[in-house]
């Protein structure tokens, strides 16, 4: 396909994705949706590190910071929620931090076990922090509409933002890709040393993409709270829910890549829900089942994930998924 | 080889997504949102039947109101799900009536999303106090709450054991061990302050992850504690694991269960005789005085033709029981689930204790909340979790346990 | 005093248990170079299967090892065989997936086959106590560590004195020179990946009678294992045996000191502080590290 032609299709996509609330009466269908583009925000942020070959199983600890500093704030001390989610992003930035600096002499499996770790003490820390959390309980939104309080009783004003933020995010991950940090991260993916070398700092390089993907994430964290209307710990720092499924998208579609996050948010997500209605209640467990044989045929036969059915083997691959170069990381 | 398999799954999935039509028009159709899988799917299940058998005796003498009963059942397996389930209910399957929901951290995220669409929830089996406590006009429980638990044993507490023990109320100390999910803390925090009420002193509280393979630490807690007694909040597999392992270290303190895992015919089985003495409080259970809970019996004997098996906890009964109730009110407003009428229906409802199968009167307060389901205290006797108090639903009274 | 040995004693024996699990998955993490995400489930599998034999043949847990430990080692080859030779060559991340999935799957037929109901096997000894200077000790816990010890140091002697053991040893060192040195590395791999199953079996057996059995009981032993693989240093068996008794030790002490709640997070936290002060490990001699992505 033609860069031009693709650009086309996208166009008229994006039209029709900006027209969806003016036709669909279904609010469920905007349900869905909706949180289609808030796991596109969240496949996208995740996939950052991933350009330069780090992965991480840990992301629920950005999320649920994010996401716990909103809510708190707001129903703790009634903090509008715009500036909640300022705050978000700076205590997902910090853990960003604490989690980076150190973790960052890991590499492949290592990094990965690291983070999720991480992302469990946090849980356990949301847990036990009772005068803080409210533990296991947890913190509800008090259902207060407008716009000021970021609740709605329309499905619509959550359509766009989380729309707004799937585009954002998508943008950020283009330009660092495109960037000289782009190039660094993936320089060092393909061969570390070899980078090193040549004069770049890899370190630093991951360091910024893991801070670029952590404050986004938390970003997302907040207006995610805001949209389910509860935070707790086991949701928020779920492993399943926000560290893995985010990555299970990125390899669906193709990791290290752009539009990869993007096509995997779109078809896991209706994919997951739909085997949930209708498999779940039939035989509980069965949903996953079929989750998992789709996961391992995806991993068998298409490795590069859906874009490289779409964009044939090129001879720029450097982006982490399936190429040789990151094989060599982990053996 | 390649291309195949991803498209052949992809189409599937378009197809599969597109064949989900609505029910026949002429049936009453009630959302049944239950955690069906994952880690609460035990008593998810079991909670889920309950409701299962009330259907479908209803729907075998007719219907409520002329029209058969239809669930539109709905996996809420974790938080996320359970929200986006109810969305999906109301606004896909268009019911107007969502039941369920055994867990109630679902319940809370599913509570709010009918809440705020004015659709009718119908909470069976949820303890925690906030469910009701948020002021929500479409928001109905039948089932007991977190407080109305530790009530009953706060007042067995002052009112029994204190005097077994040659004791005031106020010198009777308490430690509490709880798993550390939503259930056991909301629970925990409500005995805390029932026991306030009583002037019972808290001397200690444990929580524990429930997935945990030793929970020697909280016994030697324990110990150092030195209470009168221990109110345990567990689920199934950290209900054998404390008391295998209070038996093992010698704890030698009774423990006092808080339904959950302390109800199962599993804890009975793994402890043997360990068991003889335990109490526990908990929504209705099995060996209850049949005069007090008329259409038990019944039940039991549905349950078994339904599912070839014995009732695994008071959990299906107490969704039976509430189900019930649901049909009554809408008995009333021949099928209407409109949200004024049907709030007229369940406040005039006035059902007094005695006169259900779980023993529950039903009075909806101004919160949505029964006000008249007490659980009961019961007590492991000879292998059997006998009802022991109050008074009026028991089969015999209490001993002091070793 | 008296608490303070008696919590430690609690903390070793429970260790023992996590040291034979992370055993098993050391030999795999070690030799075929693959996070598996469905260590855990193995332990799952084990549990259920003496769980039955018990159920519907009376027969004895630790009796049942008998015929648990083979079909799980053959369970363990063919996991090698059919879902993780395929991706060999892919990259970690990819194999980390296919893992995941399989875990997922497992967790999932089990809740299908087997419901969600937490089982418990009876025995006349579950609950049995030795009381040594007043120190309580639960017989079936003392029989796991005890065992876990033995079997820890009949492998360590395989791998040191057989030559399929020392093959195996080659491999971990350095998987590129033992395949030109004609080892044949894909048939090691499913020995590898075989023993790997069944000394995690023999986990499950030891743990199932004093702890229930359901579907999703392997979860948090499969990051308890990969926690003390880390520690304990890859391909080190002393390692891990003694990073093993530390994780237990250091839950004991944590819970019991500090909050019940929080032992986990103690040594995941403790997990975090070693990776990064010393990566290669507690224990471990910090050879053959570097390549898999430790500096």
């Amino acid at each position: 396909m033609s860069a031009k032609r693709l650009q086309l299709l996208g166009g008229v996509l994006f039209a029709a994705i900006i027209a969806v609330p003016a036709f669909v009466e279904s609010r469920f269908i905007l349900h869905m949706v909706t949180l289609i583009f808030f796991y596109i925000a969240m496949t996208s942020a995740w996939n950052i590190p991933v350009f330069g070959g780090k992965m991480s199983l840990g992301h629920a600890a950005f999320f649920g910071l994010g996401g716990y500093t909103g809510a708190i704030l707001y129903v703790k001390f009634g903090v509008s929620p715009w500036i909640g989610a300022a705050a978000g992003v700076a205590v997902s930035l910090l853990g960003g931090v604490v989690m980076t600096l150190p973790l960052l002499r890991l590499r492949g499996p290592f990094f990965t076990l690291a983070s999720i770790a991480f992302a469990e003490v946090l849980r356990m820390i949301a847990i036990d922090w009772r005068s803080l959390t409210n533990g296991s309980v947890g913190l509800n939104i008090p259902f207060k509409p407008g716009w000021a309080n970021l609740t709605f009783q329309s499905g619509k004003p959550f359509y766009f933002l989380s729309l707004i933020l799937a585009v954002a995010v998508v943008f950020v991950a283009y330009r660092l890709r495109h960037s000289a940090l782009g190039f660094h991260l993936r320089a060092s993916a393909s061969n570390d040393e070899a980078a090193q070398a040549l004069g770049v700092d890899t370190r630093r390089a991951h360091f910024i993409a893991l801070l670029w993907s952590s404050g986004l994430t938390g970003l997302i964290g907040v207006f995610y709270v805001f949209f389910i209307y509860v935070v707790e710990p086991s949701t928020m720092f779920s492993l399943t829910l926000f560290s893995l499924q985010p990555a299970l998208n990125g390899i669906i579609g193709g990791i290290g890549t752009i539009w990869g996050p993007v096509i995997g948010a779109i078809v896991m997500t209706p994919f997951g829900e739909y085997l949930r209605f209708y498999l779940g209640t039939i035989q509980q467990g069965l949903n996953y089942v079929v989750y998992g044989v789709v996961l391992i045929l995806t991993v068998n036969f298409i490795p590069g994930g859906i874009v490289s059915l779409v964009r044939p083997k090129r001879s720029n691959r450097s982006d982490g998924s399936g190429s040789s170069s990151d094989t060599k990381e982990a053996r | 080889m390649k291309k195949p398999s991803w498209t052949l799954w992809l189409v599937t999935t378009l197809l599969m997504l597109t064949i989900a039509g609505p029910a026949a028009a002429k049936d009453l159709q009630i959302g049944a949102l239950y955690p069906r899988s994952g880690s609460l799917a035990l008593l998810g299940e079991e909670s889920w039947r309950g409701a299962e058998i009330a259907r479908l005796e209803a729907n075998k003498k007719g219907g409520v109101g002329g029209d058969q009963v239809v669930f539109v059942n709905a996996d809420g397996h974790d938080v996320a799900a359970a929200r986006a389930e109810a969305e999906r209910l109301i606004e896909q399957s268009k019911v107007g009536l969502i039941l369920g929901s055994y867990a109630s951290s679902r319940s809370m995220a599913a509570t709010e999303v009918a809440a705020r669409k004015n659709a009718v929830y119908f909470e069976l089996g949820a303890i925690a106090n906030s469910i009701t406590e948020r002021g929500y006009q479409t928001v109905y429980r039948t089932c007991a709450t977190a407080f109305n638990f530790s009530k009953s044993q706060s007042k067995f507490i002052a009112e029994w054991l204190a005097p077994q023990l040659n004791k005031k109320p106020s010198e009777v100390k308490v430690s509490i061990a709880h798993e550390d999910s939503d259930y056991g803390t909301s629970v925990a925090d409500s005995f805390k302050n029932a026991a306030k009420e009583f002037g019972i002193q808290v001397v200690s509280v444990e929580p524990y992850a429930a997935n945990t393979s030793d929970l020697s630490p909280v016994i030697f807690r324990l110990k150092k504690a030195a209470p009168d007694i221990v109110i345990a909040v567990s689920y199934a597999q950290d209900a054998i694991l404390l008391s295998r392992q209070a038996a093992e270290l010698k704890l030698g303190i009774p423990l006092f269960g808080t339904g959950g895992g302390h109800s199962l015919k599993s804890f009975q089985e793994a402890l043997g005789d360990k068991v003889e003495g335990v109490l526990n409080v908990d929504f209705t259970q099995y060996e209850v005085s049949s005069a007090f809970t008329p259409g038990l019996k019944e039940f039991v004997a549905l349950y078994r033709e339904t599912f070839k098996e014995d009732p695994k906890s008071g959990h299906s009964l107490a969704n039976y029981m509430g189900t019930k109730a649901l049909f009554d009110i809408l008995a009333k407003t021949k099928g209407s689930v409109e949200a004024d009428a049907f709030r007229k229906a369940a406040l005039a409802m006035d059902v007094p204790e005695g006169a259900t199968s779980t023993g529950w009167g039903v009075k909806f307060g101004e919160n949505g909340q029964n006000q008249r389901a007490n659980p009961f205290i019961m007590q492991w006797r000879n292998g059997k979790l006998m009802t022991v108090w109050p008074k009026a639903a028991a089969l015999m009274d209490p001993v002091l346990p070793k | 005093m008296e608490l303070i040995i008696q919590v430690l004693v609690s903390g070793l024996l429970i260790g023992g248990v996590y040291a034979l699990i992370s055993v098993g998955l050391n030999l795999i993490f070690g030799v075929v170079r693959i996070i598996n995400f469905a260590h855990g489930e193995v332990l799952m599998l084990a549990m259920y299967a003496a769980f039955w034999l018990n159920k519907l043949f009376g027969m004895d847990p630790y009796v049942s090892a008998l015929l648990v430990l083979p079909a799980l080692f053959l369970f363990g080859v063919l996991l090698q065989r059919v879902i993780v030779q395929p991706i060999q060559e892919a990259s970690a991340n990819m194999q980390i997936f296919a893992t995941v999935a399989l875990s997922l799957i497992l967790q999932n037929l089990a809740l299908i086959f087997w419901k969600g109901d937490f089982r418990t096997v009876q025995t006349s000894y579950a609950m049995s106590t030795l009381e040594v200077m007043n120190i309580i000790i639960s017989v079936p816990r003392l029989i796991a560590f005890l065992v876990a010890l033995a079997s820890i140091l009949l492998l360590y002697g395989f791998l040191k004195h057989t030559f399929l053991g020392k093959a195996l040893r080659a491999i971990v060192e350095d998987n590129t020179v033992a395949r030109l040195m004609g080892i044949k590395v894909d048939r090691l791999y499913l020995l590898a990946f075989g023993l790997g199953a069944a000394f995690t079996a023999l986990g499950g057996i030891l743990l199932i009678p004093f702890s229930s059995v359901y579907p999703m009981v392997g979860g948090p032993f499969t990051l308890i294992a990969f926690i003390v693989v880390v520690l304990g240093g890859l391909g080190s068996m002393s390692g891990t045996f003694l990073g093993g008794l530390f994780i237990g030790v250091v839950e004991s002490f944590g819970g019991t000191y500090v909050s019940p709640a929080l032992k986990e997070a103690i040594y995941f936290g403790i997990f975090i502080l070693v990776l990064l002060v010393r990566p290669q490990g507690l224990f471990g001699k910090g050879k053959g590290t570097e390549e898999i992505g430790l500096k």
